[in-house]
């Protein structure tokens, strides 16, 4: 027989270690021509930090994404990135770009000021220009900017570094504060369940995730669709066996190790949802883990639902579900 | 949302390029002129002295470099993101299958495998400490030092013994979570070669070249700007490739050798001596008044760590403050045991114990919906965090708290797409 | 060992390759031939990474000997691209945000061009069929998939230019 059903799942996650100083730097160059050099220690491992970071240097330089050179994760040129690691790289290499950033706009806000006889407060970069806020009509070109800048021999540079405000967490009853700032999840999940093979089917799932601002909304989504694979494999497909002599790992490989195929997905919808704040870089916060935590409960939820099992346990594997149904079953009867 | 001239868009990302061109460099795709292959012998059993290893017959194969132990190590022998208990090379005692003993380096991968099936070791076998539970007992071997105990944290905040009387329903479950691997696709890879100016360059599959660095550098006992550590473009990571691989292995076969050396895990490597999600016990007490509001969390969590710390003391200290989730409750206690055993290394995978966590927590909630008749996304809504809110650490929220948003239009958009599934979550 | 020589057409040229006989066609492609994009991620034909098209179809390279290539026509990912610029499909991948860590990339794309070129018009089913056999950790599928649509898209468009 085949069952369906539904399960919630939410949490919310502290971006940054806990309760520790979690640093993280990144140096930046506008050179004469208006392009730029980036650097960060943050080691991108596909999740998108480099991209992030040129995001960020573009927006508050007020240049256009394309300028931006990002460098990243070489010990010789980059400074300190800490971990990829915690969700952490956004929020904190993100806020280490826009300071090494800002420090660069003091020449160019100088600069700037000089040349169109604008206060520094009321000067606005953005797509390649400089204008004030007051009258949008007193405007120079990001190029004729730095062409002012070689004239009086002033460069663009900045060095940046942040450290998450937060505090080391007293031994006696962890008060204190962990993280300085947190990401949020619901995640609302449907299941087919085959009573007779206990065959778990990942219908549709729903992943609302509020990340602050989006650095980018695709980058977003493949985080949460990605995240929804593995938080549901976790549940019914994945398992290290451990050999109880040897104590060695029995499935080391992908053929006994099961990760979820492009045919095993739920059909996911990815929901980016945004929160105001002041932390993170233009209100930015991490999303890598967070894609993957409510699916698994929502699996675990679903499975229940479906079943009208009280599974609290993970894995939940076919053998599990066909033994559980069956005590069900037979207690019904 | 701010209107913004970047942000918030879809820009195509700044390494896609590469990736979709095929030219993107892995640490596997590296070769060096004059480079040597590097390969690691490591312990079949798991928790033994050695008494005996014999080397020679490894170095007298032609086409082997070196073969190398810990013997050969010119500054530490420990390493570890938190605690220094993971050696590079054993040197007192195997704690886990898979514990490096020796590295060799030849000139083809076939003469590596070669050397090492040459290598020969006796062992003297001690129990294995396979369980949480043994490891907690007093007369179970000690994996290090003199107690299994790994780490221990305990999160109080409000009264929760007084809390109980003042709640209307209870429940309480013991939730387990299972071990797991990262299985990112791209095994994990490396080269380390001196350069001209004599500074140790290792090219990686890394999250964490920095922290690479530093250890590399204890390892060869050099300040940390004499090593430079370069991650390669990395084939995913999801927390396994935090820890150090191949990196100091590499490092030092570089070193004896004064040539380039590679080390390319297979998958079967790969996977049996990376880190893994660590397996979690959660025992759970919650209270909440018929209304739903949720008055006293009390969880004992305990967790095989395995043979080293890793980043098991980042886990255990992330746990139990997500342990409530992300609902208001004046009362909570969490008290966590981690132990080692001789399993294999837990440590960082994507989420360090919120996954866990959120297993119990969501759990519960659900408990108490099906308690109370309510719908479970109603009892989230009612307990939600929201700016103000304080978290069991006395923190309070200020900005930036959107999760009743994440529900609602999680709900919205799930009564679109799948409104039957929705309507299945109302209580009978 | 005795050495073997190869004859085949690899991206659209003609190899003749000395090489041992024991040797894996994912080894001669990367070693041999220096084509690093073909990724090797299990040693058994489960992921995909080593995916090249052999003889038009997509095969597993890590489960096939160096000498089973004679007489073949292999395409790697090197071979995809024209004049060093990205084609329909490496553009398509870009552009719906399909690539993360990017080490299965190479096997997708192959797939994708190798199934492009049996089925202008996929379903969203047939696409996710096509790309069964190859396994990604990082993005869940959904922007692959979206990136085989836009490819299939894009090509339609090309071809009624």
């Amino acid at each position: 027989m085949k069952r369906r059903g539904t399960g919630v799942g939410c949490m919310f996650y502290g971006v940054g270690n806990t309760g520790l100083p979690n640093p993280a730097a990144a140096f930046v160059q506008v050179l004469g021509d208006t392009s730029v050099h980036v650097t960060v220690g943050a080691a991108d491992i596909g999740q998108g930090s480099s991209t992030m970071a040129a995001s960020v240097a573009a927006e508050t330089l007020g240049l256009n994404y394309e300028d931006i050179h990002v460098v990243w994760a070489d010990t010789m040129y980059a400074p300190e990135g800490g971990a990829t690691s915690a969700s952490r790289q956004t929020f904190i290499t993100g806020n280490a770009v826009k300071n090494a950033c800002t420090q660069a706009l003091g020449e160019l806000k100088r600069t700037a000021s000089e040349e169109l006889n604008v206060p520094e407060e009321d000067l606005i970069f953005r797509d390649r220009e400089i204008y004030s806020g007051k009258d949008d009509s007193i405007r120079m070109t990001y190029p004729a900017l730095m062409a002012a800048m070689g004239k009086k021999g002033r460069l663009a540079v900045g060095a940046g570094y942040y450290n998450p405000k937060t505090t080391y967490l007293d031994p006696k009853d962890m008060s204190g504060v962990p993280y300085e700032l947190y990401s949020y999840a619901t995640c609302i999940l449907e299941v087919e369940v085959d009573t007779d093979t206990g065959e778990v089917t990942l219908l549709k799932a729903v992943s609302a995730h509020d990340v602050g601002t989006p650095i980018g909304i695709k980058m977003v989504e493949g985080q949460i669709e990605g995240g929804t694979a593995m938080g549901t494999g976790f549940v019914i497909s994945e398992k290290i066996d451990i050999d109880p002599k040897t104590l060695a790992i029995k499935n080391p490989t992908l053929s006994k190790y099961i990760i979820e195929t492009s045919m095993d997905v739920p059909v996911v919808y990815p929901i980016v949802v945004s929160s105001e704040g002041e932390a993170g870089p233009f209100g930015a916060k991490g999303v890598g883990e967070p894609a993957l935590i409510p699916s698994i409960p929502a699996t675990v939820a679903a499975i229940n639902d479906a079943l009208g099992t009280d599974f609290t346990s993970t894995p939940i594997f076919p053998a599990d579900i066909v033994k559980a149904w069956k005590e069900r079953e037979a207690a019904a009867k | 949302m701010k209107e913004y001239a970047v942000l918030a868009q879809d820009h195509v990302k700044v390494d896609a390029l590469e990736k979709v061109m095929g030219t993107a460099k892995y640490a596997a795709d590296y070769q060096m002129p004059n480079m040597l292959y590097g390969g690691v012998f490591r312990s079949i059993v798991p928790h033994a002295y050695i008494k005996k290893l014999d080397l020679e017959k490894a170095r007298a194969l032609p086409g082997v470099a070196c073969v190398l132990d810990h013997t050969a190590i010119p500054g530490k022998n420990r390493f570890g993101i938190i605690f220094k208990d993971e050696p590079c090379l054993v040197d007192d005692k195997v704690r886990r299958y898979g514990d490096a003993i020796a590295v060799v380096a030849a000139e083809t991968q076939e003469l590596v495998q070669e050397a090492l099936d040459l290598i020969e070791v006796e062992y003297e076998e001690l129990e294995a400490v396979s369980t949480f539970e043994r490891a907690m007992e007093e007369d179970s071997p000690k994996v290090h030092g003199d107690t299994n105990v790994n780490v221990t944290k305990h999160l109080e905040y409000g009264n929760v013994d007084e809390a109980w009387e003042t709640c209307d329903v209870i429940v309480e479950n013991t939730y387990s979570t299972h071990i797991l691997s990262h299985m990112f696709i791209e095994p994990d890879a490396g080269l380390a070669y001196l350069d001209e100016q004599g500074i140790m360059n290792v090219i990686a599959s890394t999250q964490n070249p920095h922290y690479d660095r530093n250890e590399v550098a204890a390892l060869l006992g050099v300040p940390q700007n004499r090593v430079r550590v370069k991650q390669a473009t990395t084939g995913g990571g999801f927390g396994g490739k935090l820890d150090i691989s191949v990196q100091l292995h590499c490092a030092l076969l570089a070193l004896y050798t004064k040539r380039p050396v590679k080390m390319v895990r297979s998958r079967t490597e790969s996977t049996m001596v990376s880190s893994k999600r660590h397996p979690m016990t959660m025992k759970c007490k919650t209270g909440a008044t018929k209304d739903g509001k949720l008055v006293a969390v009390d969880c004992y969590m305990t967790c095989d760590a395995g043979a080293y710390s890793s980043y098991a003391p980042a886990v255990i200290g992330r746990a139990p403050v997500h342990i409530v989730g992300p609902y208001d409750c004046p009362n909570v206690r969490c008290h966590a045991v981690f132990a080692y055993t001789n399993n294999p290394m837990c440590g960082a995978f994507r989420g360090f114990g919120v996954p866990q966590a959120a297993v119990c927590h969501e759990g519960q909630m659900n408990a108490l919906a099906k308690a109370l008749h309510m719908d479970p996304l109603e009892i989230r809504m009612i307990n939600a965090h929201h700016v103000g809110s304080v978290i069991p650490t006395g923190q309070e929220l200020t900005e930036s708290v959107g999760f009743m948003d994440t529900l609602k239009q999680a709900r919205d958009k799930a009564a679109e797409v799948m409104p039957e599934a929705l309507e299945r979550l109302k209580p009978e | 060992m005795n050495k073997i020589t190869v004859h085949c057409t690899v991206n659209h040229k003609p190899v003749v390759v000395e090489t041992e006989p024991n040797k894996r066609l994912l080894d001669l492609l990367r070693e041999d031939l220096g084509l690093t994009s073909v990724k090797e991620g299990c040693s058994e034909g489960e992921c995909g990474a080593c995916t090249v098209i052999f003889n038009g179809d997509p095969v597993t390279s890590c489960c096939m000997l160096a000498g089973q290539a004679e007489g073949a026509d292999i395409i790697t990912l090197e071979g995809i691209s024209v004049d060093g610029k990205p084609d329909l499909v490496q553009q398509a991948y870009m552009e719906s945000g399909a690539v993360q860590c990017g080490f299965c990339i190479p096997g997708m794309i192959l797939v994708t061009e190798a199934l492009l070129a049996k089925n202008p018009n996929p379903t969203r089913e047939e696409a996710k069929q096509a790309l069964s056999g190859n396994l990604c950790r990082c993005t869940g599928y959904t922007k692959i998939v979206d990136a085989v649509l836009l490819a299939a898209e894009k090509m339609r468009g090309e071809a009624s230019r």
